[in-house]
């Protein structure tokens, strides 16, 4: 009787998986709500844990170490007896920075490729390992007590909390102006301060050449506010980077939690998986984002639209 | 510029059109309260900020738009 399938999976586990279900309807909100489940209460700024110098140590910066702490972690592990023949770690690991390689050297080419990577894969690794570790059970649920005597969480997940997305934002928004800078000069700058073509209608009007200088500073002037636009568009970006990602970590957490109370045990499970993906996502878009940016800094004026034409 | 810079680009768009108007209607709150010119900074920075968002949405569908006419003329 015990060998009875549906789909592959025994029957005993199936009724298993049903019965927890129809335990959580039980037990949870939505049905009797035998337990009394406590509330979630999400909290949208971080908690202090306690203070170093007068610097206020919160549980996301604490989460921010953690995921810091397990990268090096892994990365010292992982080379520290590399072979030619990779265990599993190591060939998992292999496989996952050779893939943010490729994707670098197929957005941006052999070269710019090559000297992006670092940024990318940094916060790749960042972002996408702070929104699994959160995930781990017991990461958001550790309480302790703190300096002013109240119950807070030990650590959670540095992306749920606004700074550390603005940080981020930021570090990439720094990379693009630095490696623009570094690759066209002084040249870069005139996409934002576009004043050349305004300035030769002026020499034009001067001349004595009235009609076609008038002509020249008119369209001087709307290369100028195009300039203008270019500007605030770079700081938009900051923007979106960190409303993007702290959006998606933070309804992801409230998602589960709320998932949890309303119906224990099975049913999280599925928000679960969806969350591994979203925090994934959310990785790759960030770094990708940052680096599609790069390359468009790094191209020449015209250069942009003729790339695209491929 | 490949399809996956592509595909990136036009999941940027979105959070960006947001961000731009955002971002304008915030900086004229802030100035109008501190400037004491209630309504007007507002309106301006909401429509900087529409501007903002239509420009940068044309600048990141340019290469989508361009590889379409290509398509077509061949």
């Amino acid at each position: 009787m015990l060998k009875r399938r549906l789909a592959g999976v025994p029957l005993w586990v199936l009724a298993i998986i049903v019965l927890l279900l129809l335990g959580g309807v039980v037990v949870g909100p939505m049905g009797m709500s035998l337990l009394g489940v406590p509330r979630p209460e999400p909290e949208l700024p971080a908690e202090v844990v306690f203070h170093i110098a007068g610097f206020l140590i919160t549980n996301s910066i604490l989460g921010a170490w953690f995921t810091i702490i397990v990268l090096a972690g892994l990365s010292f592990i992982i080379t520290r007896r590399m072979k030619m023949v990779p265990g599993r770690l190591q060939s998992a690991f292999e496989f996952l920075v050779g893939w943010v390689y490729d994707f670098c050297r197929r957005v941006a080419g052999e070269k710019n490729g090559r000297r992006f990577f670092p940024v990318v894969a940094t916060i790749f690794l960042f972002v996408s390992f702070n929104a699994w570790l959160s995930l781990v059970p017991g990461f958001g649920s550790i309480t302790i007590t703190n300096e002013e005597g109240y119950a807070v969480h030990l650590l959670r997940g540095a992306n749920t909390d606004i700074n550390v997305p603005l940080a981020l934002a930021l570090v990439s928004f720094l990379f693009v102006e630095y490696f623009g800078l570094r690759s066209l000069g002084i040249k870069y700058l005139s996409k934002f301060f576009n004043l050349g073509p305004f300035l030769r209608g002026l020499g034009q009007v001067l001349k004595g050449k009235v009609g076609a200088g008038f002509g020249a500073m008119f369209s001087g002037l709307i290369q100028i506010f195009v300039g203008v636009l270019e500007t605030l568009s770079e700081f938009v970006r900051i923007l979106s980077f960190t409303f993007r990602l702290f959006g998606n970590m933070t309804a992801g957490e409230i998602l589960l939690l709320s998932a949890a109370f309303l119906m224990p045990f099975v049913f999280p499970s599925v928000f679960y998986g969806l969350e591994m993906l979203v925090g994934f996502v959310q990785a790759l878009i960030f770094s990708g984002l940052t680096l599609v940016f790069l390359t468009l800094a790094v191209m020449h004026h015209g250069e942009a639209q003729e790339t695209h034409k491929e | 510029m490949n399809r996956w810079a592509a595909a990136l680009r036009l999941v940027g768009v979105g959070f960006f059109i947001g961000g731009a108007i955002v971002l304008g209607v915030g900086a004229g709150l802030w100035l109008d309260t501190r400037l004491n010119t209630k309504p007007i900074l507002v309106i301006v920075g909401l429509i900087l900020g529409i501007i903002v968002a239509f420009y940068g949405v044309y600048q990141m569908l340019l290469p989508l738009l361009s590889n379409r006419r290509n398509k077509r003329s061949e």
